[in-house]
């Protein structure tokens, strides 16, 4: 049912009905009663609207005026006790449905909370316990490099490193998994953003970081977006992110962050890079949890990242696609609803 | 005097953190409670820690997921006695969700803390800790 009849199905409006039925039907059997009771009163209203010639004319006509008002109250009463039952079916039948309905929301409203509390518990407890056994697996190895590290072949060392190097990897899968499952328990709210605000955040601090780099940053001014502040920010970063890191190897890097209207003329922002871009047959697998088009030798990283901005940007009922050539750059874009 | 109490249930966990705090070279005397009980025990000089004279370690390491009382509860019982409501509790956990962080700041922590799964991040970490709450610090007088 549409938003718009949804009234039709509202119990008022059946009961409403009800009571105008129940009203026209007393007000007919007074009518009904009364004339009956007063034929003097059927003759004067006769006698107003109509005088006839003759008195015996007169009584015929008050005869059969009466007759015809007899016959029009009770064709009344039939409709109004019609109408009566059909109202009546018309209530019970909307209480039942709505019943039934109000069941059914509450048992979906269940389950919901259920799946919520379960990933709750699961996003705790990959935060807290499985990041626990990291911790000694990488701390033992340190401890076992430091203190038998010279009397340990250099391969056993080069062991050791390597175990070190996987758990601190398994480290960063576990927290950007932590992110992504935020992102989807995150409450939203819907507010002003500036997007060339964050965008120049986010770039001052990866110059920060790296800077011995050569980037050249370009933020339209005033890019203006309605959503969730903070994941906003989170999907800027990654996207920038990504840019910043797939153009590690140009010796003049250069990242885009801009606006333009897609076919239908909705808002579009991207972010382009002129970095190793990938392969387009594989364009839909960029945004997959885990998939990676690069080798982690060649640049690091964990697959959950346009994942994760996938998420936050469905979210906002927009889409996210991704344009690009191997060794040409890429572009990504997204529509925010 | 001077000493800290690590609250910790993790044996792993025990060792790694007195080894990092003896590659920073932190000399204090470390006391280690295996549960929020042995914890309140200590400070409070009750049950296993009864008859031991009430001086308070300089700063508590409080884990957050102990068993039989959990270290948020702990910090509550700690805050709500006079003895130690002002005494210097960091929470070091590997938890940074969001309520975690927002229930220990409410109920009193003085600083919050995620256990990195990089040895040497986590062995900084302990030095700077360290350095703050034991050296920088000024604690107030126990009442």
């Amino acid at each position: 049912m549409t938003a718009r009849r949804r009234w039709l199905t509202h119990p008022a409006i059946h009961t409403a009905a009800f009571i105008g039925l129940l009203l026209v039907m007393v007000t007919g059997r007074i009518a009904y009663r009364l004339a009956h009771a007063f034929p003097e009163y059927a003759e004067w209203m006769a006698r107003t609207y109509d005088i006839p010639a003759t008195p015996a004319a007169h009584e015929q006509m008050v005869h059969q005026r009466i007759t015809r008002a007899n016959m029009i109250v009770s064709r009344v009463s039939i409709f109004v006790t019609v109408g009566v039952l059909l109202g009546v079916t018309l209530i019970v039948t909307s209480h039942v449905l709505l019943m039934r309905e109000i069941r059914r929301r509450e048992e979906v409203e269940r389950i919901l909370q259920n799946t919520n509390r379960e990933l709750e518990s699961f996003s705790y407890s990959v935060s807290h316990d499985l990041r626990a056994p990291l911790r000694s697996i990488d701390g033992f190895s340190q401890a076992l490099l430091e203190d038998a590290g010279p009397s340990l072949a250099p391969e056993a060392q080069g062991h050791l490193a390597r175990i070190r190097h996987a758990t601190q990897r398994m480290g960063l899968l576990v927290d950007d998994l932590l992110t992504l499952s935020k992102v989807a328990r995150t409450e939203m709210k819907r507010e002003r953003v500036d997007l060339s605000d964050l965008s120049a955040h986010i770039v001052s601090e990866l110059r920060r970081q790296a800077p011995e780099r050569v980037v050249h940053v370009t933020v339209t001014p005033g890019l203006a977006a309605r959503g969730d502040a903070r994941l906003l920010s989170q999907a800027l970063q990654n996207l920038i992110e990504n840019a910043w890191k797939f153009t590690s190897r140009r010796d003049v890097a250069a990242i885009d962050v801009g606006q333009t209207r897609d076919g239908s003329g909705t808002q579009t922002f991207f972010v382009r890079d002129n970095g190793a871009g990938f392969d387009p047959d594989y364009a839909d697998k960029l945004f997959g949890p885990f998939q990676r088009l690069h080798g982690s030798s060649e640049f690091p990283g964990t697959g959950i990242g346009l994942a994760t901005v996938q998420r936050i940007i469905h979210r906002h009922g927009g889409r996210v696609w991704a344009e690009g050539q191997v060794e040409q750059g890429a572009c990504f874009y997204f529509t925010l609803a | 005097m001077h000493e800290i109490l690590l609250v910790e249930d993790n044996p792993d966990d025990v060792e790694l953190t007195l080894r990092a705090f003896r590659k920073s070279n932190i000399a204090n005397d470390m006391i280690v409670a295996r549960d929020g009980i042995e914890a309140l025990d200590y400070l409070f000089s009750t049950g296993i820690h009864a008859g031991r004279p009430g001086d308070l370690p300089q700063v508590v390491l409080l884990d957050l997921n102990l068993p039989k009382v959990e270290g948020l509860q702990v910090l509550q019982r700690i805050r709500a006695n006079p003895k130690t409501r002002l005494l210097p509790i960091v929470i070091l956990t590997s938890s940074i969700e969001e309520q975690d962080l927002v229930s220990g700041y409410r109920l009193g922590a003085n600083s919050y803390i995620r256990k990195p799964v990089d040895f040497q991040e986590f062995v900084e970490a302990v030095r700077q800790l360290g350095l703050y709450w034991l050296l920088l610090n000024q604690v107030p007088p126990v009442p």
